[in-house]
This record gives structure tokens, sequence and C-alpha cells, in this order.
């Protein structure tokens, strides 16, 4: 985490943490920056809590980036039986955060289904086996398309209109902690689009080195509004959900205070780059509209084949706008983000140097 | 056929509506010597049902619906009766929102178009039509929309409409203050002619100027020609019949080129109550995602419940049965598409061909699913969305079944709104009249109504025509006294 986090400036929650925080996926981008905070790991910063810190990480998984504070347990959303060993040997207050997911399948689609979805069902079941006091699910925009104009915001509550196979397992698992708080579960959502910062994974540092090359792939005229979600940001966002009270079932998004457009996140990211003496070249990679549509094409057609190509996935979503309003979650929440793309970018980059990621 | 009947006028005024009524009204008490022309019947409000099969068969034109061309075809209704529009509309009213008239200002270089004085226009017309809520209770279908609204946090607004209501009295118990109540009394009191069953089949032409008229005048089927000799003539025959005249008159130069409209999709709900209304409409619309789409209620007799549940009628027909526990609601967007209107030698009705962006496109399966989400929260036991194999929809699930079907080259699409076929402003490359209304390359032939509008407004745009069409009005009598 950044050493700027600073929550002085937002309400309190209302909620004491809980004796035991399980965090699913925690050795992944979000778990890492999110057990890092709940533990006071490095710093005391505004999230560290006193209770047990609990990350489920799956049996192969690398999970020495993790601070020492955190219990490792071995496991898988998709192996319900293994779930259990999460909340052994413990009583006292226990919450969920559930942030295991996949985004681009290394293999095959059906990881979207199995992980996302059934792998969602199962955390819920368990929870609620084991008698919860509350779960937050890290949701995401993608059950909900794309807006239709440059200048709509998608409300807090909106039809599904999923995005491909991401799109509809990310769809299939709200669904699927709904029918849980219906059966009973204390759940609620957090729904962050494009989220930045450290511990980012190799694919965004791609990202920084296509703006520093000049070879980002701006469609049309880079008007399109993206909203994006610095780390911290979403960090804040969750425990907002999880220790403020609300009624079950409700969903938030979760991003910086506005939209980008994506002329302006390319110039930010050059700008950051400069500031750290990394030398920049002019972007000239301009393509028509057209380009965003084919790879859009080629994607669906992929996808309905069972195969999952990153490269045209994140070309085809380029010259859509997704752009969300943040209202409902500052109202109900008290969420008020600190940080925006400027300072954001400054800090994912020193990061990616710090670690000594060749840019 | 026999000699032709031949009048004389100062100013012939063509059409009755929103636009030619109130420029009848301000030129005749300021003096002139005004003859107004109009296709269609005089037909006493009261005398049809509104929003009805007999309503649609009398005071439309070509009995209800035309279609502009394009994927998909949009169909359009246009009045054809004295009054126009105003006669058969819904009777809501919008002034036009001030950052629009600003925007027409810059970008078209529209002349003393200050949107203080247009606004103040807005109040006289207010007044003139009594503009007003509704006093007493609203209709069940009013009440769905803004309860669904209020339970997803939307904002949303009761309408104002030109209605009179007797003291407390309900939403379907208003008296449509129409033109042929308001402006076109006003006109005749101050001695303007109207003929009525008039077709203006030519305006003659010798180089810059108008020189006259000549119609054809319909009683029980048999036609008889008519010719009208002028000062000036002023073309009020809305978006589509205007432009056509125009360029019938060989005045072409942006005419007919930059149709705007706002297209619409609609859906039709099923309540566990009877909750329709035949004859009326919701006076409630849903603006959280104005301007780019707003929610509103749509005429919901049987016969148009009907017709919305043709796009899918293996699996919605048997729903019509119950129409009274049905009400039909529309999701209109702004769109940045524009349409032709091409008058065809020969050929009674002009071309109209429209194109939609992908954007707009895009917009319609947006607004059309946020449309259904506020059915469902007000209660809906059942949505039928109106595009081809459309899915019911009776929860949050179906929505996406719902949203991954549509398409707007299946949906239905349609209109009520339509403008920006003469667009007004001294911008020559843009516009084909001047900034009062007056053609370019003309000395005497105006236009005077939602043709001059340059863009559709985003909201029901027949306050903004009125408002034009009295300012650019009161400029004709102070440059030319009667």
């Amino acid at each position: 985490m950044s050493e700027r986090m600073n929550d002085d400036a937002v309400a309190p929650t209302t909620i004491d943490p809980p004796d035991l925080t399980i965090v699913t996926g925690a050795a992944g981008w979000l778990g890492t920056g999110l057990v890092t905070a709940l533990t006071g790991a490095g710093h005391a910063g505004p999230y560290h809590r006193p209770g047990a810190v609990r990350g489920l990480v799956r049996p192969d998984e690398d999970s020495r980036h993790l601070p020492e504070q955190v219990e490792l347990v071995r496991g898988d959303v998709t192996d319900p039986d293994s779930l259990d060993d999460l909340f052994a040997g413990h009583s006292g207050t226990v919450d969920v955060i559930h942030t295991a997911g996949v985004i681009h399948p290394a293999t095959s689609m059906d990881e979207f289904d199995e992980v996302n979805h059934r792998g969602t069902a199962n955390v819920m079941d368990a929870a609620h086996r084991h008698g919860v006091r509350r779960v937050v699910h890290v949701s995401s925009n993608s059950p909900f398309g794309t807006n239709g104009d440059r200048t709509d915001r998608f409300g807090n509550d909106e039809p599904y209109h999923p995005y491909l196979g991401y799109g509809r397992s990310k769809m299939d698992a709200e669904l699927a902690v709904l029918r849980a708080v219906d059966a009973g579960l204390n759940a609620v959502m957090v729904r962050p689009p494009w989220f930045y910062g450290p511990h980012q994974p190799a694919r965004q540092t791609t990202f920084f080195t296509m703006v520093k090359n000049g070879r980002f792939p701006i469609l049309g005229d880079g008007g399109q509004m993206r909203s994006m979600t610095y780390i911290d940001n979403l960090v804040q966002g969750i425990v907002r959900a999880e220790l403020t009270a609300t009624d079950p079932g409700q969903g938030w998004w979760i991003a910086d205070a506005e939209p980008y457009t994506v002329n302006e996140i390319v110039a930010t990211v050059g700008d950051a780059l400069r500031a750290e003496g990394i030398e920049v070249k002019p972007n000239r990679f301009r393509l028509p509209d057209i380009a965003g549509t084919v790879a859009e094409k080629i994607d669906t057609v992929a996808q309905a084949a069972g195969r999952y190509i990153t490269q045209f996935h994140v070309l085809g979503e380029m010259n859509k706008t997704i752009a969300v309003d943040i209202s409902a979650a500052r109202r109900d929440l008290g969420y008020e983000p600190q940080v925006a793309l400027p300072e954001g970018m400054r800090n994912s980059i020193r990061w990616c140097l710090d670690q000594g990621i060749e840019l | 056929m026999t000699r032709a009947v031949h009048h004389d006028c100062d100013v012939l005024i063509v059409g009755s509506g929103a636009g030619g009524a109130t420029t009848a009204a301000v030129l005749a008490e300021a003096g002139h010597d005004v003859l107004i022309v109009e296709e269609g019947s005089w037909v006493e409000q009261g005398s049809t049902v509104p929003f009805s099969l007999d309503q649609m068969d009398k005071q439309y034109r070509s009995g209800g619906v035309t279609v502009a061309l394009g994927l998909p075809s949009i169909a359009y209704t246009e009045g054809r009766c004295a009054g126009g529009g105003t006669e058969v509309n819904s009777g809501l009213y919008w002034r036009p929102p001030e950052a629009t008239l600003e925007l027409w200002r810059t970008k078209y270089q529209i002349r003393d178009f200050a949107s203080s004085d247009l606004l103040d226009i807005c109040a006289e017309v207010e007044s003139e039509l009594s503009v007003q809520k509704v006093p007493g209770e609203h209709t069940d279908a009013s009440d769905i929309l803004r309860r669904g609204a209020d339970r997803l946090g939307w904002r949303n607004d009761e309408i104002p409409r030109w209605m009179t209501y007797p003291e407390g009295a309900g939403a379907t118990e208003g008296q449509r203050q129409s033109m042929t109540r308001t402006y076109l009394p006003r006109a005749f009191a101050s001695g303007a002619r109207i003929l009525c069953d008039h077709r203006l089949d030519k305006i003659t032409r010798s180089g810059r100027r108008a020189t006259g008229a000549e119609l054809t005048h319909t009683v029980d089927g048999e036609s008889s020609a008519v010719t009208v000799a002028f000062r000036d003539v002023i073309v009020c025959g809305g978006a589509i019949q205007t432009p056509a005249i125009l360029q019938r008159t060989g005045l072409r130069h942006r005419v007919g080129r930059t149709l705007a409209v706002h297209p619409t999709v609609k859906l039709a709900a099923r309540f566990d109550d009877p909750v329709n209304t035949p004859e009326d409409v919701s006076v409630f619309q849903v603006k959280q995602f104005a301007p780019n789409i707003s929610f509103g209620g749509s005429a919901s007799h049987p016969g148009l419940v009907a017709l919305a549940l043709t796009d899918n009628w293996r699996d919605f027909g048997s729903a019509v049965t119950a129409w009274p526990e049905l009400a039909i609601y529309y999701a209109a967007i702004t769109s940045e598409g524009r349409g032709l209107v091409q008058a065809i030698p020969g050929v009674r009705d002009p071309l109209v061909t429209y194109r939609l962006t992908k954007r707009d496109r895009d917009l319609l399966g947006q607004g059309l699913a946020r449309l259904a989400m506020v059915m469902l929260e007000a209660g809906a036991e059942e949505v039928y969305p109106s595009f081809k194999q459309a899915p019911i929809v009776r929860d949050r699930a179906d929505l996406a079944t719902m949203t991954s079907m549509f398409a707007a080259s299946k949906a239905s699409v349609m209109t009520v709104h339509l403008c920006s076929t003469a667009p007004m402003g001294d911008d020559e490359r843009r516009c084909a009249t001047d900034s009062h209304g007056l053609v370019h390359g003309t000395d005497n032939v105006f236009v005077n109504d939602a043709a001059l509008l340059p863009e559709a407004p985003g909201v029901n745009p027949q306050a903004s025509v009125m408002a034009i069409a009295i300012r650019n009005a009161r400029r004709y009598c102070d440059e030319r006294a009667g």
C-alpha cells in the first residue's frame, strides 16, 4: 500500500472490525493489497485491525509476498470442502471478504464459471454454514455491459447486460450472492471498475510499457470515458461496505471520484512516467473505431468457441464507455475516494520500479 | 372540374398546428389579412375519444402511422386536422432547456435569440394554454411510473399539461387546450380565415418571390381546384410536410436534409390489477438519465396494447385478453442520427429515411432495459418488450436475457417528435432559413414550425415550437406593417 493512505477526511464506519477476517484470493492482486492494509503490515494505516486475518491461498499458489501476519489457509473456492478449514478453531465474530476470481483465464473459458460463479456460491454457502457476520463480495462492472452514451453514468441499480464470458460469470456470482441473502446471509457487494495500483500483475505493467513506447492503441478520438479505481480507494470501499450497517443484498460502485477519458488516462500515465525520469515517446498509435469493433467480434467468436485471447478482449473493450456514479456509496457508506489518477499512477509506477520491474 | 375558386390575402399560412395557429393569431392581431389553409378537417375536441383508433383515423395522417425507412425503420405519426398535433398529442408541456437554446444560438448563429426572451414568451404561452398539473387523482398508469422510479431512487417529475380541469378533478377529466380552443379562435376574432380540407399542391415562384398557391379542396371525396394570391407565404406544415412543400417549390438548400427525432422503444407491462386507462397517458416522466434517455407513458387503448404485443405474438399474444391489466411505456433517446425528407414528383407523401447511429442503437437497448427495471420495481408481473423474439421479463435475471437478445434492428422504433428539416440561423452552410424563418434565397417565403428547430430539443417540443413561432411572427409584424 502507498504511504499516503489517509482516511481522516471521511466519516467513520459504524461497526467494530470482527475478531476474524477471512479474505479469499489473498495472494491475488487485490487480496494482497487488502490483507496488507488489514494487518497493518509495514505500518499501521487506517485499516489496520486488531483481529486475526486469514487468507485463502490455492495449494500451488506463490504466497511469499504476503505479510507474515496473515494466517494462510490452503484451499480452493472450487473445492467446497477445502473452505471449512478457513473457519476452523475460531470463535467470535467473523467477516468474509471474497476477492477470489478470474479476470483473464489462463487455459479455458470454463474457469470463468467454475471460479467466479460456482466458487462464489461455494464461499457464500460456507459463510452461511459457519454463521458469518457479514460478507463483502467483490463484483465488477462487467455484469452491466457498457454505457450507451459517453455522458451516461451507471447508477447504483442497473439492469444486467453481461459483457461476454467474464461478465456472465460475474453476473451469475451476483445472483448467487443474492440467493444466499434470500436464504438469510448478511452479504453485500462492491463493484469496482478497472482497478490499478501497487501489487498489480504483469499485464498492467504491459500497459505502462505500451504508453512509454508510444504504442498504446487509442481508438477513435479517445474521448471514451472509463471509470477506474485506485486500490486504496477500493480497500476503503470494501472496508466501509463491511463495517457500515446496511440492509443485505445491496451493491455499490466503488471507483475514483470521476471517470476519465482514454486520452486523459494515456496522458497521465505518460506524465507519471516522465516524472520518474523515464523517457516517453509521443503516442501516435491511433486506430479507427472499427478496429475496436473488429476486435470485439473476434473476441466474441473466440469466446463462443471456448477460447480467450486477452489482447482482443482488451482492445474490444477499449472503444466503449464504462462510467459509473459513486454517489450511492458516498451516501450509504460515507465512501470518499482519496486518490485520483495522477497520484495513483505515480504510486503504481514507483511500486513497479521498487520491485525492480523494468518498464 | 369547374373554374378554380380564388382567394386573396396578405399572408397565406399553410397549416394550423402549433406553428401555424400561433403565427395566425400574432399576425391577425397586428392587422394583417391572414388566410390559413389546412389539409385536415375541423374536428371538435370531445367528438373523438382521445388516443382512440377513431381519432387516429380522423385526425392523423394516413390513419395514424407512417414510416421512415432505415434499419430499423422508424414509424412516426403526424396530426392532420385543424390544430395539427396539438389536438392529439399527450399535452405534456416542457419549456426548451436554456442550455439547448444557448447551444442553438451559437452553433447555428441565430440572431436576437436570447433565451430569456424566449422563456418570457413561454410564460405567455403557459397562461394562454392554462398549463398546469393534475389537481386531483393520477391514473394508475401514472402512479406505476412514479412508484417504480421512486423505488430505484431515480428522478421523476409530473409534467404539466395544457389542460383545464374542474376543481379538484382527476387526470382523465382534463379539457385539452389545443389550438382549436386557443390561438385559432384568437386569430379568427381578429379577422383571420381558415380553409379546412384544403391541401396545398404547389407554390408558384418567380425568382426570389413566391407568386401564388395552388390547392385541392376535397369534400365528401369530391375534389376541386383552388388558387390563392398573397403578399407573403408562411409554411407551417410540420417537419415532414414543410420541407416537402419547399422542395416542390424548388427550394432545396438545406431543406429536408437534417430530420431530427426522438426515437423511442416500447414495452407493455402487466400488473395484478386493472391499470389500463385507455383515454389518457402518464403525466410522469423519468429524467434520471436525461437528456440521453427519458421514460414516459404511451397511449394504451386495447388496439395499441395488441400492437405492442405483435413483435413476439407467439409468446405474448395470449396476454392481449388481459389488456385491462396492461399499460404501455416508452424509452425515448436523444439521437445522433439524422434523416432525409425527399419530395418525389407525382407521389403525394414524401419519402422519409432515418439512420440511427451505433450509439443510438446501444442507447435504445440500455433505455429499454432500464425501463423494464422500473416496471419490475413498480410490481409488474410480466414485461413484454417490443422487439422481435423478445423474452417475457419476470425478474432481474430475465433482464440479462432481454439485453443479450436486444438489437435495435429487431425493435419497433417509433417517434412522435419530428423537427429540424428547415433549420434556422444565419449560418447558411447549415441552415435553410435566416434567423427568423425567411427561407434563404427568397424574399417572401417563410417557415414557422418544428422544421425550424435546429436540433431535437430532448423534451416534448411543442413549447419550443410555439415560443419560436411567436418570436418570429412578432419580428415579422415589426418589419411589415399590417
